[in-house]
């Protein structure tokens, strides 16, 4: 059971400014996401459910209201103190995988470890490709790899620095239903025994069923979908 | 290793870097041999100038040389020698004849040679030591006309000598070219003894010295306040000579190729640049999400790009010392004389060049990387704020600071500058204009045609830049072209194979038809006969020239001495009016004098000719071709005005080497009659052009490879989209040889475009250079027209078929999955 808070979001609003005028996207968010629970995020095409995954991994600055990560304020501060806090906390797996194609598989995961300084980046990445299934695939660029494992990839780089929360935006989004299924079941096992709090957007039913709790975004308001 | 360095040997497997570390090298190395090679030749040149004037510098004066003129020579470890020359008359036995003779001190000449030989009228051999003690050397004319042979002896005033070579060429006497007597060269031991100089007699000491630039300049600089009227400072480049402006058209030349290199090094820069910024931002956003902080990506992106420049420096560097010297051996065949090894301390301009082209074309698309947003991993289409404005603002101010640098001078740059300017928007004009009529012809893209066609207003922008950057390169190829063979051309008109190699002066009216016969019957052409009587100006606009000059410094040329003045019914060849009528009745004066003396049409001369004053009118003013070799004058008066007073005449001819001796007999009927050869010089001059013309080839060639090489990198940075649309093309089931048809109408069309436009830049840009830089005609280049085109088209068409050529080889689905 989750015992501490992960994520706290009080007032969250967001607003951009298009060419027809401003335009708010989140209106006054409330939530809270507790360690090691599984959140999906759900709702239709422009909901602003990317917009929000944005503002809690820090990739984006929000209008006003406040997003705190493990009790520290995040959204208010610099890029360079919200990179820290991404680098220490935070993992991420894209819909379009994201690799560096310049980069070999194993060099993809080393990467986050690398950042921070750490020696064993290789012997960890080695291990976490194993762990996804990978091993015979070290030296491979993304070219060279299937949709399914890319994201195989990505996933051993998401968990490489780890993190206490990752966050997936449509993980299975590009994916077949087998690979999907792979890449579904590797993310909870990842979370269950890494007691990683999950977080993710995605549009699939059966996927957001798995998860512990389903908020439902819609015309920039969150409410919580009773399982 | 450090993660920097561990990202960018990741990056360099990656193509990405070597891309920018390629365009690095080309910049560097391009502008290192370039300038290398200038130097070269500049040092070259100077030392065949240097061998005219038998010296590095030269100090003339009409009283003897100060003794402190010398101390201070050896203070400054300068080496020196003395040369003394004075008319004097020689006597052998039954004859005697009056002849230009030079005492010299044994360390002269200090640079060149000695032409001298053993046989009458022989072309000689070079020889770098003086006449010793009791020996002299005489021309073959003076010994023809003394009828003396080697091993006889002469005498000159109380001293007696034997002769013991033929002179064919003293080194230093192109600087007196107007020592119109036989010439004979002596030791300076010997001048005392012989007693001719005596006060009031009129004599030239020259002191000649060799050494350091830096000492050489520091002379100068002491010298030159001492200077009084009599004496005068020469250097071997000196202006208004025909050597000086040669070499000084040629370093134009060269300047503007190494400029042409700079902004075609800029542009591969920017190119790289561009396409590697391009590349990395979904990277820096991505390591961003990872932890990335600003500081630390700008901290990795900073170690790279310098240790890009570092490597790219020095191979670079390493590479243009290798192309110059390939060059300089290329060379070494074709030139007479071995090229002198560069200055080391020129490297620093290719270094600078590379360093500033990373600061102006990297440094500010980079801060922009840095500052990418993370959340561009969520929404690809996030837009990306680059200050552009920011960035080609600094490109163009780097640029042009690069030009000003390597041309020492704003002139060059600022007439480039403007011109590309205008390119510029001309190019955004026209291209518009034109993708839009093709789009609009081919509605309904079937054929490679239609949608090659269609391609270019597509990627209306990014067309647009390819096309600009096209035209420029073909633009600066083509004004290379045209100003090549316009100065070649040029050079060759001004000295053609048969120029004038000999003068005849005092001639008297009586003589010329024999003398015509015995030119015609030996076949030597000639020029027209001028009269010519000797005058001095004295006042002009009624004050006196030592009133306008009381302290005789600054004095113009036209005021300064006694001049030639001649008459003549026709202008001359050589010769054009600028301004006003050559057949009133007045005066006709030479355009630079003109200006110098600040005089225009209307202004009075008052000339002292033997005593009597004639003030006439300026009436016409004339440019005359001072290399034509032709008789010229700076002044010509009406002929009522000179014709009752006696004069002599002079003429100019083409003698071969055959007919020689027969010519030098026949005029030995006439010994009051002067032979001037200026054979010798005019061959020093020829092979100087030579050297040049094949030079400024081999420079314009390695420009072009550097062009093409910024054609491919400019085809490269959009190979991405292509690569992205041959590939869906394919997948929808074209045929390869409909996309390459396309690709080929797209470049095609771009070349054509590029290439018309081109020739028209390139046209207006030598209208400019021709006029205001090289000081020569404006003319007009019908060639470059059908150049333009025709090499847009091929060029660019070949090298984007072949940087594209993966669109139609790999399979469409490993391009897609890439992508």
């Amino acid at each position: 059971m989750a015992s501490s808070t992960a994520i706290k979001v009080s007032n969250l609003t967001h607003t951009v400014t298009s060419n027809t005028g401003d335009l708010t996207i989140l209106k006054g968010i409330n939530m809270e996401i507790k360690e090691s629970e599984s959140v999906a995020i759900v709702g239709s095409s422009g909901s602003g459910k990317s917009t929000l995954l944005g503002l809690l991994a820090g990739l984006d600055v929000n209008t006003s209201g406040e997003v705190l990560l493990y009790d520290q304020e995040f959204s208010g501060q610099s890029e360079e103190k919200r990179a820290l806090i991404r680098g220490q906390y935070v993992g991420f797996v894209f819909q379009s995988f994201h690799l560096l194609p310049s980069l070999q598989a194993i060099e993809n995961v080393m990467l986050p470890a690398e950042l921070k300084g750490d020696k064993d980046a290789r012997k960890k990445a080695e291990v976490l490709l194993d762990k996804v299934g990978l091993s015979h695939r070290l030296t491979h660029y993304p070219n060279q790899l299937s949709g399914g494992e890319q994201q195989r990839v990505a996933i051993a780089r998401a968990f490489a620095s780890n993190p206490k929360i990752l966050f997936a935006d449509e993980p299975t989004g590009n994916l077949d239903e087998e690979n999907g299924k792979l890449i579904i079941k590797l993310l909870f096992d990842l979370n269950q025994s890494q007691g990683t709090t999950l977080v993710m957007v995605t549009h699939d039913n059966e996927l957001a069923k798995m998860c512990d709790r389903q908020l439902v975004m819609s015309a920039g308001q969150l409410t919580e979908k009773s399982l | 290793m450090s993660f920097t360095f561990r990202l960018m040997l990741r990056d360099l497997r990656s193509g990405d870097l070597l891309t920018l570390l390629l365009a690095l090298v080309i910049s560097v190395s391009t502008v290192t041999s370039i300038g290398l090679f200038v130097d070269r030749l500049q040092l070259s040149f100077e030392q065949e100038s240097a061998n005219l004037l038998a010296a590095d510098r030269l100090v003339r004066s009409d009283d003897p040389l100060p003794l402190e003129w010398k101390t201070q020579a050896d203070a400054l470890s300068l080496q020196y020698a003395e040369r003394t020359s004075f008319t004097t008359m020689m006597f052998a036995d039954n004859s005697l004849q009056l002849s230009q003779l030079s005492a010299v001190t044994d360390g002269y000449p200090l640079k060149g040679a000695y032409l001298v030989d053993d046989t009458l009228f022989g072309t000689g051999q070079s020889s770098t030591e003086s006449p010793k003690s009791g020996e002299i050397w005489v021309s073959s004319r003076l010994a023809s006309l003394l009828n003396v042979k080697i091993g006889n002896q002469v005498e000159v005033g109380d001293a007696s000598f034997t002769v013991t070579k033929y002179l064919v060429r003293d080194p230093g006497s192109s600087t007196s070219a107007f020592a119109i007597s036989p010439r004979a060269v002596m030791n300076m031991a010997d001048l005392a003894a012989t007693n001719v100089i005596i006060p009031g007699s009129r004599v030239r000491y020259s002191l000649l010295l060799a050494g350091e630039r830096s000492a050489l300049g520091d002379y100068e600089r002491w010298i030159t306040p001492q200077l009084n009227e009599g004496q005068r400072w020469q250097t071997p480049t000196q202006r208004g000579e025909r050597i000086g402006d040669t070499i000084g058209r040629a370093e134009s030349f060269l300047l503007l190729a190494g400029t042409l290199a700079v902004i075609m090094s800029g542009v591969a820069m920017a190119l790289a640049s561009a396409r590697f910024v391009k590349r990395h931002l979904m990277q820096v956003a991505i390591l961003k999400t990872l932890g990335a902080t600003p500081k630390l990506l700008g901290k990795v992106f900073f170690q790279q790009l310098f240790t890009l420049f570092l490597a790219g420096a020095l191979i670079g560097l390493g590479i243009g010392w290798a192309i110059q010297e390939l060059i300089a051996s290329i060379l070494s065949g074709l030139m007479s004389t071995a090229l002198p090894e560069p200055s080391v301390s020129r490297l620093w301009l290719g270094a600078a060049t590379g360093a500033i082209s990373m600061l102006v074309f990297c440094l500010p698309l980079m801060s922009h990387l840095i500052k990418i947003s993370p959340l561009s991993v969520l929404q690809p289409n996030a837009k990306i704020e680059l200050n552009t404005l920011f960035i080609y603002v600094v490109g163009f101010i780097g640029m042009y600071g690069l030009m000003c640098v390597y041309t020492n001078g704003f002139l060059l740059p600022s007439i480039m500058t403007a011109a590309i300017s205008a390119i510029a928007l001309f190019v955004a004009g026209i291209g518009w204009m034109a993708f839009k009529l093709g789009r609009s012809l081919t509605s309904g893209a079937t054929s490679g045609w239609q949608i090659g066609l269609a391609s270019l207003y597509r990627r209306l922008v990014p067309n647009l830049f390819q096309l600009l950057v096209f035209t420029l390169i073909i633009m600066l190829t083509l004004i290379l072209i045209g100003v090549k063979s316009n100065l070649i051309a040029d050079w060759q008109q001004q000295l053609p194979e048969d120029a004038p190699n000999h003068y005849l002066f005092n001639v008297q009216a009586e003589q010329i038809e024999t003398i015509n016969e015995a030119t015609d019957t030996l076949n030597v052409p000639r020029s027209d006969w001028y009269p010519m009587v000797r005058g001095r100006v004295v006042a002009a606009n009624g004050e006196s020239v030592q009133a306008l000059y009381p302290e005789e410094r600054g004095e113009p040329e036209l005021y300064e001495r006694e001049l030639n003045l001649t008459w003549s019914d026709s202008i001359g060849k050589g010769n054009e009016l600028v301004a006003g009528d050559f057949s009133a009745n007045g005066l006709s004066v030479e355009q630079k004098a003109a200006v110098e003396a600040n005089l225009s049409l209307g202004d009075e001369l008052t000339i002292n000719i033997g005593g009597n004053m004639i003030t006439l009118p300026i009436t016409s003013i004339r440019t005359v071709d001072w290399g034509s070799m032709q008789p010229n004058f700076y002044l010509m008066l009406p002929k009522s005005a000179l014709e009752d007073y006696p004069a002599n005449f002079v003429s100019s001819l083409f003698i071969d080497e055959s007919a020689a001796q027969p010519f030098y007999k026949a005029m030995s009927q006439f010994p009051t009659v002067s032979i001037l050869n200026v054979g010798d010089i005019l061959k020093q001059i020829q092979s100087i052009i030579g050297q040049l013309s094949k030079a400024i080839q081999l420079v314009l060639l390695c420009i072009l490879s550097a062009g093409a090489l910024v054609l491919l990198a400019s085809v490269r940075s959009t190979l991405e989209e292509r690569l992205e649309e041959g590939a869906l093309l394919r997948v929808l089931g074209a045929k390869s040889a409909l996309v390459r048809q396309a690709l080929l109408v797209e470049f095609g069309a771009l070349g054509f475009f590029a290439g018309l436009i081109a020739a028209l830049g390139a046209e207006a840009c030598l209208f400019g250079l021709q006029v205001f830089v090289f000081n020569s005609q404006a003319s007009f280049h019908p060639l470059l027209w059908l150049l333009g085109p025709v090499i847009g088209v091929c060029v660019i068409a070949t090298i984007g078929i072949f940087a594209s050529r993966t669109v139609l080889k790999v399979p469409p689905m490993l391009l897609l999955r890439g992508l």
